[in-house]
């Protein structure tokens, strides 16, 4: 295969990977912060009681 | 059915990732002049027309901020919790772009980055949004989101001159695929695999942003109960 083609799949490659770890790695944070904020409230309705 | 609604829409959009992945990779040809790496394109351009759309949406929340402030508080949170999460998720998209665009322009051009008018106003777009999300949470006090509002909407002013850069001045950067001058546009067999792209990148991306929205709610009720709280212990 030409050296220069298998450059270009890895070039690709790793764009792709970077792209995909970017939006999971922010989604799972988002996830966190959900989880955070349901927990204040859940705590706070809780004292409350 | 509030449920089965989100759980359908999350599996459609999963659905029209995997999709839009194949098309870009086994539906898709091979790029006569550039071979395989054009593909980054189904990733890069509708990261950056997503993040527009969501700088615009940041746009909108900031104006609707500024004009409800005073005598529609409700409101007024509702605008700000979407000029947060449009700009926070724009912000994601717009990294995408930075990062897969030098990856692209290393082997097409032979060099990562130049300082051509597109590459650089993006960057600066970005800097201006991050810089937004930097005031909202490290600044404190009463006025962090009318200053958040005014910079959201000086950022914005960035998109237009982001788009119409490499139609105003000569760039490394390639001349518009679309809506571009005569000649431009894309082989047949090529717009396909884009605009499922294009709809699989929207999808997911408005899928994050009523996420981000939704925590940024439940931030604002929390935050608001326990001022009530304080008041109430003082």
């Amino acid at each position: 295969m030409d050296p220069a083609a298998i450059l270009d799949h890895q070039f690709v490659t790793a764009a792709y990977i970077i792209t995909w770890t970017l939006q999971l790695g922010y989604l799972a944070w988002l996830g966190l912060k959900w989880r955070a904020e349901k927990r204040a409230a859940a705590r706070r309705t809780h004292h409350a009681r | 059915m509030k449920k089965f609604a989100i759980g359908l829409y999350v599996a459609v959009t999963l659905a029209l990732m995997v999709w839009g992945f194949y098309q870009a990779i086994y539906v898709a040809p091979e790029d006569a002049m550039q071979g395989e790496i054009y593909r980054i394109i189904f990733y890069h351009v509708p990261s950056a027309s997503v993040a527009f759309l969501f700088f615009a949406i940041s746009l909108a929340g900031s104006i609707g901020f500024l004009s409800f402030r005073r005598g529609h508080a409700e409101w007024a949170q509702i605008s700000d919790a979407w000029a947060l999460a449009g700009a926070e998720v724009g912000v994601v998209f717009c990294t995408v772009v930075l990062i897969t665009g030098p990856i692209w322009g290393r082997r097409a051009w032979g060099i990562w980055w130049t300082w051509d008018a597109r590459l650089t106003t993006t960057l600066v777009l970005w800097l201006i949004y991050v810089s937004y999300l930097l005031l909202r949470r490290f600044a404190a006090g009463p006025q962090v989101q009318t200053l958040a509002a005014a910079l959201g909407i000086f950022g914005a002013l960035d998109v237009p001159i982001v788009y119409m850069s490499n139609r105003w001045w000569r760039t490394q950067h390639p001349a518009p695929v679309f809506g571009g001058s005569e000649g431009s546009g894309m082989a047949k067999v090529m717009v396909h695999p884009f605009l499922w792209n294009m709809l699989a990148w929207l999808a997911w991306g408005l899928l994050i942003l009523a996420l981000r929205y939704h925590v940024e709610r439940q931030h604002q009720q929390n935050a608001a109960a326990e001022a009530q709280e304080a008041l109430e212990s003082a």
